[in-house]
């Protein structure tokens, strides 16, 4: 048996301190004898959960909702997250979490189970792969609010102009892009190369494209070192290098660099999120009404798809009001709630109902489109450990792409790092399980 | 003398480094002896010295290793000799000096996170002035990714960490100029030394005690980097820009691996301070030779 965790660490410890006292004091109109829940969103957020917040005050009255404005860059507020709960402190009620956050900080005890508390007839209410998303060996943690899925931007008018069909293939695809590209001023195709989570996103479409797998969310078998993982590197390595439809910089875009050069109309086609749509159907944009969107093209007898992202909200284990943080993450996941957060941003609700709703679609008509494509979510492994093994691909891939190593031998270390990574924690898992 | 005044005198600074210097590092010299597991809360369980041998088999820990290694000798080298070559300048009297002055000492004053961010917008290679500075002067043909392969994202690193913290050394090397006296160069003028010589035989060597300061500190901080690789790459392509730091913020707040993330700090740090021990051991020999 292994000592407990110690909370008391002193750097924890004043990281935690300096980052509650602003939150402490309460905002004027604050009735100090109200029970307050608070929880963290990004800066470009909070305007949108302010309604959210007040409806919920005024249904439940002598509550009070804290909407603190973390750092805008989600890796920064997982470290704050992270630092609060690894403290067992109970500043933060919910926790506002990305799909990968949930695995690590459920094996770490830090969430509240949710399963109890959700019905069936309340899961049918949610798109099934942003549901699933909130799970972790079997048991419910998070309440989706909005999702994610990876989406294949296109230039209809240059497609149109030239008489050719959106590509249906990796083949069409590589083929339409080298055809219409003028280097430097247009390019083919743009997307997430950068050693950082974006690029395994762009991988995992094009490995599922491709009929392969990375882990095998059941037996946790390691697919990268697959015939159809070389050739999804394979045309990953093709747009940089053979035919050179990416430009080099490719290498090191985040989603924001490769939507820009999208949107000054210099890429044909372009892989992101759906936030890029919004803002290139917004006015003043080159690009109005010249863009298609689908899902990521697929080798023959693979599936389309979609890497799954998205946010969501659980509770923390350390909350003193988790009964009322329940209550405020059903007023948040209710068709109100997704009125308030979607409509103005143009984020893609998780609900399903969201889809059909007319005050919704009237803000946002691509809706409709939206949902037939995230029949195609993929979700990347839910593992507590998640972070190494994105790590890890994406360290090999970077390699590939740079030159620095080999597809082949760049994917098989990735393979065996990764088993080495999930044969080791597991096994040492069961052995302390034993000994309970 | 430990008279009870003085001891009472000084509690209060022993009371704040306990605290903030040696709780943490002992804290961390404890957890780098524990095995972390997740799996329904975070257990700990003893380790002995299995975290270290672990490192020994670790592709990546060498990886960052070296990496941190060629960080720190180009950076601090280049900024050790430009420093000096600046101070040089700017010990000189001119008119606007003190303009001059505070004008170079901006790059060291800015947050390293903001001049990251605006480092990697100028090597961008859609984007950036670099690309197309060169392109216009027809050096380059085709814009260049200069974070996006290997060599050429170290050099970038190590251009923007000499344009912050050269600065520094120049301050320091300033101070120590300042303080050799005029009657000594007076005399190595009179005795017919040539400007090269008096810098070689009697500027180099009174500046020694602050070369070593500034070489000291330098070293350190280099081979700490942990924002700067954070913002402009993120430790890519390949993992061929990962420091020391960066793996062991990895392990503690990503992978929530605390007793291998200690394991890696402890190590770089007895790592750095031998370095660093060595190096001043060297230098104080060569210095003590030559004077």
């Amino acid at each position: 048996m292994g000592d407990s965790w110690k909370p008391l660490d002193v750097p924890t410890a004043i990281a935690v301190l300096a980052l509650t006292v602003p939150a402490c004091a309460p905002p004027r109109g604050v009735n100090a004898r109200d029970t307050q829940i608070a929880v963290m969103l990004p800066p470009s957020e909070r305007s949108f959960w302010e309604p959210i917040a007040r409806r919920f005050e005024s249904e439940h009255p002598g509550t009070h909702v804290e909407l603190v404005e973390g750092p805008q860059s989600t890796d920064l507020r997982e470290n704050l997250y992270t630092a609060s709960l690894l403290a067992r402190d109970p500043t933060f009620d919910l926790v506002y979490m990305d799909v990968t956050w949930t695995a690590k900080f459920a094996a770490a005890g830090w969430l509240a189970e949710l399963g109890a508390h959700v019905d069936d007839e309340r899961r049918a209410q949610f798109l099934p792969a942003a549901l699933t998303a909130g799970e972790f060996e079997g048991e419910l943690y998070r309440l989706p609010v909005r999702t994610d899925v990876g989406l294949l931007y296109y230039r209809r008018d240059l497609l149109e102009a030239a008489g050719v069909q959106p590509p249906a293939s990796f083949e069409d695809l590589a083929r339409t892009a080298a055809a219409l590209q003028s280097p430097p001023r247009l390019w083919g195709f743009v997307w997430q190369g950068k050693q950082y989570e974006g690029l395994v996103c762009d991988f995992v479409e094009v490995l599922t494209g491709h009929g392969g797998y990375w882990v095998d969310p059941v037996t946790l078998a390691v697919g990268l070192d697959r015939p159809e993982a070389l050739d999804a590197l394979g045309f990953l390595m093709r747009c940089t290098r053979d035919q050179a439809i990416s430009p080099p910089g490719v290498m090191t875009y985040q989603e924001e660099e490769s939507r820009r050069l999208f949107q000054d109309g210099r890429a044909i086609f372009l892989r992101n999120w759906p936030y890029a749509w919004r803002l290139s159907q917004a006015d003043g944009s080159p690009l109005r009404g010249l863009v298609g969107v689908m899902p990521m093209v697929h080798a023959k007898g693979a599936a389309p798809s979609g890497t799954l992202g998205g946010w969501g909200l659980g509770i923390s284990a350390f909350s003193r009001h988790p009964e009322l943080a329940l209550e405020f993450i059903h007023a948040a996941t209710s068709l109100e709630g997704q009125r308030s957060l979607c409509g103005p941003t143009g984020y893609a609700p998780a609900r399903r109902d969201a889809y059909r709703d007319p005050e919704l679609l009237a803000a946002n008509p691509f809706l409709t489109q939206f949902e037939r494509l995230h029949v195609n979510a993929v979700a990347r492994p839910a593992l507590a450990r998640y972070a190494l093994a994105s790590d890890i691909l994406q360290r090999h891939l970077s390699a590939a792409l740079s030159g620095a190593d080999s597809p082949r031998h760049a994917l098989s270390a990735a393979a065996r790092e990764t088993r080495l990574m999930l044969g080791g924690p597991a096994l040492a898992a069961t052995e302390s399980r034993s000994e309970r | 003398m430990w008279t009870r005044e003085r001891l009472l005198l000084l509690l209060p600074a022993l009371l704040l480094l306990a605290v903030v210097v040696a709780l943490p590092v002992l804290r961390v010299v404890q957890l780098s002896l524990y095995h972390v597991e997740l799996h329904q809360g975070i257990v700990l369980r003893w380790a002995g010295a299995a975290q270290f041998s672990r490192t020994w088999l670790d592709t990546r820990w060498w990886a960052t290793l070296l990496n941190t290694a060629v960080f720190t000798c180009c950076s601090v080298a280049l900024e050790m000799v430009l420093g000096v070559v600046f101070a040089l300048l700017l010990h000189r009297r001119f008119r606007g000096r003190g303009v001059v002055r505070s004008l170079v000492m901006l790059p060291w004053v800015l947050p390293t996170a903001v001049m990251a961010l605006a480092w990697s917008w100028i090597f961008n290679d859609s984007f950036g002035v670099l690309n197309d500075l060169l392109g216009r002067v027809g050096i380059l043909s085709a814009p260049v990714a200069w974070l996006g392969a290997p060599h050429t994202a170290m050099i970038t690193l190590v251009v923007a960490d000499v344009w912050k913290t050269t600065p520094f050394v120049m301050l320091i090397v300033l101070a120590g100029l300042q303080g050799i006296p005029e009657q000594v160069l007076e005399a190595a003028r009179v005795d017919g030394l040539t400007a090269g010589q008096r810098l070689w035989k009697v500027v180099l060597p009174l500046l020694t005690p602050s070369l070593l300061v500034a070489l000291a500190f330098r070293a350190i901080q280099a081979y700490g980097a942990f924002d700067l690789p954070y913002v402009m790459t993120g430790g890519g392509p390949g993992g061929t820009t990962e420091t020391v730091s960066l793996y062991a913020y990895h392990n503690y707040f990503r992978y929530l691996d605390f007793g291998y993330g200690s394991a890696v700090a402890v190590q770089g740090a007895v790592l750095a301070g031998l370095l660093v021990a060595s190096v001043l051991h060297v230098a104080r020999r060569l210095g003590a030779k030559r004077t």
